[in-house]
């Protein structure tokens, strides 16, 4: 700091410019005003202002300070509409009348293969045995009105299981500590909402009733095929059914009778023996049919971090993991800040930093995300995830919302930011990852040409006339991220997904073979390969991934300067202009020759003059 | 008429002779009239405290607490007479809202400073009602005794917020604050003055309060 040295008389000295520039630092090194306590420490004969600076460089609130930079530059946080709850992993709860008249709970699955015809896909009671049409993701149909399930029918269809939102130890073959009964000193931060603590008469809940196939625990299942056949247009359901009975898909009828992971697509959708696993710990409860249920309280805004949050709301179950994914990225980055570690590594560090739920989502659920339509290509769960399941400790439990583990490796695609899930869906589509690395990492922007746009079937938006001004660049970044599939987070190995595909060449009617659509893109096709989509602008990118991308934006002499110019732009509270140059570079010198490290660029900032210079238009006052 | 001829005759010579040229000629040096150096530096007003400082400051202020506790005891029994909640006043702040995409505020606006304002009425006046208990050793934010002249205490206050000793404010600042000190005390203590919670002390204390707490200085930096 450019603090006059602390003389005999220190306070009698002082100027109120140093004390500004004192309540200055510690506003951008402690997050605060300086208190009374620490006033008079700063008056003190002897305050050693260097000591004071390096004391607080490594601070929590130093690195939150650093971390706020990244987050608004890059909002990570999922919108308000953002919902994560895949079809395998959603555990719907109806209410239903039991055998006694009482009311009771029981969870299902949406499009849950059965064996019995009548409920296939469906709810495991029919309208006719409860009285009420269930479906999932509707809500009930008014007017109904439930009667009483047989105890037969009952016993047949479901089964009870202690559930791992509600067991401490549900690990266990008998689980015994319930949330707090028994399991007296849960993470106050882990509160699931009352409604899935009490059954419809108000009385706890100590275990749940679900439908038998969804409770079944077995990591593998098999491929279940009825050999039906489309029934003829204008035929209705059977059974009453609002839906048709499911189909047998290609790959099922292929591959009848083989073994499949449980924690796939395929697993709900094509086999009869794959359930929530042990615990139901694959599986997210809701307490309704429709996704906007409850599931856990948790807050809306945590400006301040975790452990201090601002309020503290029943939140939608679907908001639950993209919740964590955001708090993820948070801690990322304050690890990387906190322990000075190389600034490169926010693009390509393997090391990430998770709780309890994250834990479980990279464990159980994100596994379950994959796969359906590559199927077909070979692919019938996750081969090369973004974050290996197998890296995931098991010490970590889903309730341990505060406990936050390093883990060192993801695996071989992990790089830094650009694989977490809070990245891969805040910027859901290649071109909108590349822009945001290009402004945020680059510090550069897209701007559009003067110029008139005229029709075009120019597909190549590279040489479109009007569009080449920032497709050129864009799409390039964009090709890192075409193996990265919107929406599932799921990454498509090349063996399996070659950028030139022969089995994919286009067919006499200009079309591509059945199922190479969803990944292949006929416009860039031609009659000996499909083109992987979004690969046309570097197949090399595409084929490198996003930790190519982290390699090679990293190495850009741009990088470091624009590293720097960020910091300065915050810590100055002011845009960095072109008379900031000889300050920027001697700086990027300073960030460049200590490693990419923070520290020794923020101090050498904070040490400038034109730090405590900057901001020095003088506002009046009385 | 001959005269004439010639005059006309020599004006006529006169317009069609070579046109005055200037030519270019070295001036030489400018002479130095004085020396002014040019400070290229940019020059900004000063920033808005990030809305996470402004929180963290006013949770110290409040006695160290966190959010949701300092909610509670800002809200009392009033409910939201005095207090609304932090989610109300969450944009209000500035605060940015990465789920909205909406950025951080770097400039005031009137919700801003209507919600400065309470924020800062709220902060006082809890801290009237405690600071103010008799024997209450732990003060918070009027952390001086009441045998000190005013400018001593005054002083507590303006380091407490402003972070320098008020004899170093650019304005007499003291001598202002402490007219409005009495002008307070006098009204409330007048014959017919509205009731109030505060004696009129308290009330003079939580006037000086509300000013410091609102002063520009204490949201810029």
């Amino acid at each position: 700091l450019v603090i006059a040295s602390a003389s005999s008389d220190a306070r009698a000295s002082r100027t109120r410019e140093d004390y500004r520039h004192f309540r200055a630092a510690s506003i951008d090194l402690l997050g605060r005003m300086p208190t009374p306590a620490e006033l008079a420490a700063f008056e003190r004969p002897g305050f050693d202002a260097d000591a004071w600076l390096d004391q607080h460089l490594g601070g929590a609130a130093y690195a939150q300070r650093l971390t706020r930079i990244y987050m608004d530059l890059l909002r990570l946080e999922p919108g308000v509409a953002v919902q994560f709850a895949p079809d395998p992993t959603a555990l719907y709860r109806q209410q239903i009348m039991g055998p006694d008249g009482k009311l009771l709970h029981v969870y299902f699955r949406a499009r849950q293969r059965r064996a019995r015809d009548e409920t296939d896909g469906e709810f495991c009671f029919t309208p006719e045995e409860t009285g009420l049409h269930v479906e999932a993701r509707q809500p009930p149909r008014p007017g109904e009105t439930a009667i009483p399930v047989s105890k037969a029918l009952l016993d047949k269809y479901t089964v009870v299981v202690k559930p791992w939102w509600l067991y401490r130890d549900y690990l266990q073959l008998a689980p015994s500590k319930r949330y707090k009964a028994g399991w007296d000193d849960p993470d106050p931060a882990y509160q699931p909402v009352d409604t899935l603590l009490k059954e419809p008469d108000g009385s706890a809940t100590v275990e749940v009733r679900l439908c038998r196939e969804e409770a079944q625990a077995s990591e593998t299942g098999h491929i279940y095929a009825t050999g039906r056949v489309r029934p003829a247009p204008g035929t209705l359901p059977p059974f009453g059914r609002k839906r048709p009975l499911p189909l047998d898909t290609p790959y099922a009828r292929d591959h009848k009778g083989e073994s499949i992971r449980c924690q796939s697509k395929l697993g709900l959708e094509s086999s009869i023996d794959c359930g929530c696993g042990t615990g139901l710990e694959h599986c997210l409860p809701i307490d309704s049919t429709v996704l906007g249920g409850g599931a856990f309280m948790f807050p809306n805004h945590v400006p301040l971090g975790l452990g201090a949050p601002i309020d503290d709301a029943r939140q939608q179950a679907a908001r639950w993991y993209p919740f964590w994914w955001s708090q993820e990225a948070t801690h990322f980055f304050e690890y990387l800040f906190s322990g000075d570690r190389d600034f490169r590594e926010v693009l390509t560090a393997h090391y990430s930093v998770i709780n309890g739920p994250l834990a479980q989502f990279y464990r159980t659920i994100q596994p379950s995300n994959c796969c359906d339509k590559e199927a077909s290509f070979g692919m019938q769960s996750e081969i090369e995830p973004l974050f290996d399941p197998k890296r995931v400790p098991i010490e970590l439990f889903p309730h341990d919302v505060a406990s936050w583990k390093v883990i060192d490796d993801r695996g071989d695609r992990a790089s830094g930011l650009l694989t977490m899930p809070i990245f891969l869906e805040k910027f859901a589509s290649g071109r909108a990852r590349g822009a945001a690395l290009y402004n945020a990492f680059l510090c550069k922007s897209f701007v559009a040409d003067d110029v008139q746009l005229e029709p075009s079937t120019e597909p190549n938006l590279m040489v479109r006339p009007g569009c080449s001004t920032c497709h050129a660049a864009l799409e390039p970044l964009a090709a890192y991220f075409a193996r990265v599939e919107a929406g599932s987070l799921v990454y498509l190995p090349s063996p399996q997904f070659p950028v030139a595909n022969d089995k994919c060449k286009k067919k006499a009617d200009g079309r591509l073979p059945g199922g190479c659509e969803n990944f292949y893109d006929p416009a860039f096709s031609d009659v000996h390969a499909g083109t992987l989509r979004g690969a046309y602008g570097s197949p090399q990118h595409a084929d490198g991934g996003p930790a190519l991308a982290g390699k090679d934006l990293t190495a850009l002499p741009d990088f470091a300067s624009c590293a720097v110019q960020r910091v300065a732009a915050s810590f100055f509270g002011r845009p960095i202009t072109h008379d900031d140059a000889a300050l920027v570079q001697s700086l990027t010198e300073v960030f460049v020759s200590k490693g990419y490290r923070m520290r020794p660029l923020v101090r050498a900032l904070m040490k400038s003059s034109a730090y405590r210079d900057a901001n020095n238009v003088r506002s009046g006052g009385s | 008429v001959r005269a004439l001829v010639f005059a006309s005759a020599l004006v006529i010579a006169g317009c069609g002779g070579p046109k005055e040229r200037v030519a270019p000629a070295s001036v030489g040096a400018l002479e130095a009239r004085g020396a002014m150096p040019q400070d290229s530096a940019p020059k900004e007003e000063l920033r808005m405290v990030p809305p996470e400082a402004y929180l963290r400051t006013y949770l110290e202020l409040f006695g160290g607490l966190l959010p949701l506790e300092v909610q509670a005891r800002a809200r009392g029994k009033d409910g939201a007479q005095l207090f609304d909640t932090w989610g109300d006043y969450f944009s209000a702040l500035g605060f940015p809202d990465y789920r909205l995409d909406l950025p951080r505020a770097t400039q005031t606006n009137a919700l801003m400073v209507a919600a400065f304002e309470r924020l800062g009425v709220a902060l006082c006046d809890r801290a009237v009602e405690h600071d103010f208990k008799p024997g209450e050793k732990d003060k918070v934010i009027f952390a001086f005794e009441s045998a000190d002249d005013f400018a001593a205490r005054f002083d507590v206050l303006h380091r407490a917020f402003l972070g320098y000793p008020a004899a170093l404010a650019p304005t007499d600042r003291t001598k202002r604050f402490a007219e409005l000190y009495e002008s307070v005390v006098a009204r409330h203590a007048s014959p017919g003055a509205p009731k109030s919670r505060f004696s009129p002390e308290e009330a003079g204390w939580a006037a000086v309060c509300y000013g410091l707490v609102r002063h520009p200085e204490f949201h810029l930096y």
